[in-house]
């Protein structure tokens, strides 16, 4: 009976569980999924991570690569992000070039990359307009099941973590690069932006950490992202209904909170797999 | 609790005929109707099933039985060279040598007018991943429920003169084989129906002669029936979880 | 590809003619159809042949072009393969269709010739790492038959040994750049041993027998078929299971064998008759449309 009831009417559905301040998988408004992850599972990447939040699973793969500086950055190496949601990860994707999806994601990831300066460009850069760093961190959604940036942006910071570049100089006298595989070092993250997603019911309710269910019955879906420091560095609501300020207020603040509950994962995993090696 | 069969790596003590340690998991992409996750060594592979639903192409003439749709995606950092995110002609190649492999165990007459989707997406290359990506999808169409006349196992070998190793890594897989010009070298790839002891799927690269060939494509058979009872374990935990057996009197 | 409708009484007619090794247009089991070869066809390419097998008519053109080698392999020039399924053919091939039957079939072709067993890769290398021959293949389907594989091999085998690459010289000026210069004399051209260059066998299962060289309407009956590929001295360079069916392990062993006895039979002929028109020089008989 009940499973009729949601194919039929998912709107009312939803909104009889809401009203009793909770959601149809048994959570609170404001909880989030259990969040997991693991770094370094991927021995062809330079750095790698996955993450689940739910049943959403994200994973990340770090390649570096070596290459010229730009003419207007000598100075600076790159980061090349990209979002794929292939196929695979849910029936509403179809192979081929990247859908719109896609491509928004991967704009709002390169967007906070180059914002919060994640990584200092800088560091990435081994001989002045001679040779740089090329760091293509390639997000793949395995399975999608609602709130993909923050899977996103967790997966990424996690996998530029437990990223590994080896030891680069350039030969005076050949002027070739020698890389020495043996001398590798981690990554200096600068900032740790985390986002929080949030969608809106019915013009007024607000709901956290969103399904694919959930984000297709909501009336606006808004993504605030923060760093360590409590700073708000993006805040994401691409149209919908209207809000209080005092409602956004509220996302930014339980944003902060889930920072700080990120990172802590995060280097938790990062230490355990430091031990365990 | 991971399945593992009980064997260890080839630079330690793995036999030039034994398949690598394998984990086989059913059951992961919740989105899916069906879906799998197969790790052989270092090489992972994931794949999902979707369908059946009503086919896309319309010009099908055959409309009496239905369509598989195979896409084969290597991961751009699976490779230890990075790959692009289109459809390389490789993937491609890959993806027609999936769909050869997997149509012989489907009912597909079972299915009138419609088209399942198999995607497969490898994460990490090290090694055969035509065949493990057979095994691999093979389960995800029985975690679906696509009725099958039997599952399809695959198993890789590279021949390299008269060693022949069964499911090789990448450095194995590709080793050696710039240099090679004598006799005897090859990559063979076998797809079994284990029951109905009926080959789907074959793929034989190098030049060797026909003896050898022939005991290449034994090796492989073997191999598959080495893989079977971890493939076996894993679909029928998936099969006890989606609906537990009645509770006993 | 080409696939026609074959009513149930036909299938166990044919099927049944298989089984006493008599088809339905006379043949055995293990024989091809009446074939029909000619090379240096078309003159504006370096190397071009036409096969007719029973309907199935191909023409094959190859043109050398100077290229970059491939990082992977810095002393070795290399093959690239274009099928072009004209709607000539066969209707199906209209549109989309005849597209991804030339892709397939060009990414078929391009591992079983273009790798050193078949083709000596290193001859094409003119300065290593720098500059190598490139061959395109382009291979013109006009009228399909059934058995496409094996009359493409041939045509490219032939087409290959009638493939004429002009020799080059390399002079360096004196800052050390290197300098490329053709041959003018169209006599003073390199040739390429196609020796070991291999044909395909393609073996459709019928019954409980398989028969090489099937026509249409054996296709049709056919579950499934092995593409083999055989060197002269009956070494395998190349195996697929092609079509929707599975074969037994045993069936496969014994259509290896029959691949490799039929493909090296088939290799003496092949050469003896090419180079037999090669000495005929310009007497030689036109026939066919392209006379």
């Amino acid at each position: 009976m009940a499973a009729g009831f949601k194919t039929a009417e998912p709107q009312e559905y939803h909104r009889s569980f809401l009203k009793e301040k909770c959601r149809p998988d048994g959570r609170e408004l404001g909880e989030f999924r259990p969040t997991t992850l693991n770094v370094g599972s991927i021995n062809t990447a330079n750095g790698s991570a996955l993450v689940k939040i739910g049943n959403t699973t994200v994973i990340c793969g770090i390649k570096a690569e070596l290459a010229v500086p730009t003419a207007d950055a000598p100075d600076k190496g790159y980061i090349v992000p990209n979002v794929d949601l292939p196929p695979l990860c849910s029936s509403r994707f179809r192979p081929g070039p990247p859908g719109e999806q896609a491509q928004v994601a991967s704009q709002f990831i390169a967007d906070i990359i180059d914002d919060t300066n994640i990584i200092k460009k800088e560091d990435l850069c081994i001989e002045k307009s001679k040779l740089c760093w090329v760091l293509y961190c390639d997000i793949m959604c395995l399975d999608y099941d609602g709130n993909l940036l923050d899977a996103c942006i967790i997966t990424l910071l996690a996998a530029l973590k437990n990223a590994q570049l080896p030891k680069v100089t350039i030969n005076k006298e050949t002027d070739l690069p020698e890389v020495d595989t043996q001398h590798k070092r981690h990554l200096q993250i600068n900032k740790h932006p985390v986002a929080s997603s949030f969608a809106v019911f019915d013009d007024e309710v607000i709901i956290v950490d969103p399904t694919t269910e959930e984000e297709s019955l909501a009336t606006a879906l808004i993504t605030a992202v923060t760093d360590e420091d409590d700073q708000l560095c993006a805040f994401h609501k691409p149209g919908g209904s209207s809000l209080l300020a005092e409602k956004l207020q509220d996302c930014v603040s339980r944003a902060v909170t889930r920072n700080r509950e990120i990172n802590k994962l995060i280097d938790k995993v990062t230490e355990s797999k430091k031990s365990s090696k | 609790m991971p399945i593992t069969e009980v064997s260890s790596s080839r630079q330690g003590s793995r036999g030039n005929g034994d398949v690598r340690p394998l984990f086989a998991r059913c059951g992961l992409v919740s989105q899916a109707k069906g879906s799998a996750y197969l790790e052989a060594g270092n090489t992972k592979v994931i794949c999902s099933v979707y369908g059946p639903r009503e086919t896309e192409r319309k010009d099908e003439t055959d409309m009496k039985s239905g369509r598989l749709v195979c896409d084969f995606r290597l991961a751009p950092f699976s490779c230890p060279k990075r790959g692009a995110w289109i459809q390389s002609a490789e993937e491609r190649d890959l993806s027609t040598g999936l769909a050869e492999s997997m149509q012989p165990g489907v009912c597909l007459h079972r299915y009138p007018r419609a088209q399942i989707d198999v995607n497969v997406v490898v994460l990490e290359n090290d090694g055969s991943v035509l065949a493990h990506a057979v095994t691999c999808a093979s389960m995800a169409l029985a975690d679906a429920g696509i009725e099958m006349y039997d599952t399809v196992l695959g198993c890789a070998l590279r021949q390299d003169g008269d060693r022949c190793l069964v499911d090789p890594d990448l450095a194995e897989e590709q080793g050696s084989v710039r240099e090679s010009y004598g006799e005897n070298q090859g990559r063979v790839a076998v797809a079994l129906l284990p029951n109905l002891n009926q080959i789907s799927g074959l793929q034989a690269d190098g030049e060797m002669r026909a003896d050898t060939l022939t005991a290449a494509v034994r090796m492989c058979v073997e191999g598959c029936h080495k893989l079977y009872p971890v493939v076996q374990q894993a679909i029928l935990r998936a099969v006890k979880r989606k609906a537990p057996p009645p509770p006993e009197k | 590809m080409a696939t026609i409708q074959v009513s149930e009484a036909e299938k166990v007619y044919i099927m049944h003619g298989v089984r006493d090794d008599l088809r339905v247009d006379g043949r055995g089991c293990e024989d091809y159809r009446h074939m029909e070869i000619e090379t240096d066809v078309v003159s504006n390419t370096d190397g071009s042949a036409k096969v007719r097998l029973g309907l199935t008519d191909i023409l094959v053109g190859i043109k050398a072009e100077i290229g970059r080698p491939r990082p992977m392999a810095p002393d070795e020039g290399y093959l690239e393969f274009f099928v072009d399924c004209s709607a000539n053919a066969t209707p199906e091939f209209e549109g989309r269709g005849g597209e991804e039957l030339g892709m397939e079939l060009s990414n078929s072709l391009y591992k079983v010739f273009n790798n050193r067993h078949s083709v000596d890769l290193r001859s094409l290398s003119i300065c290593p790492g720098e500059h190598c021959w490139v061959l395109y293949v382009d291979v013109l389907l006009l009228q399909c038959d059934g058995n496409l594989f094996d009359a493409m091999s041939i045509s490219i085998k032939a087409a290959l040994f009638n493939t004429r690459i002009p020799r080059v010289h390399i002079s360096e000026d004196e800052e050390g750049g290197k300098e490329i210069e053709l041959s003018d004399d169209p006599y003073d051209c390199m040739r390429l041993n196609v020796e070991n260059v291999p044909c395909i066998v393609t073996l459709s299962k019928i019954g409980h027998r398989h028969v090489v060289d099937a026509t249409l309407q054996e296709k049709a009956c056919s579950v499934a078929s092995l593409l083999i590929s055989v060197t002269h001295r009956g070494t395998v360079t190349c195996v697929r299971k092609l079509g929707g069916g599975s074969l037994d392990p045993d069936s496969i062993f014994e259509m290896t064998e029959t691949g490799k006895r039929v493909g090296k039979i088939l290799h003496g002929p092949l050469m003896e008759l090419l180079q037999k028109e090669e000495s005929l020089g310009k007497e030689r008989m036109k026939v066919g449309f392209l006379a």
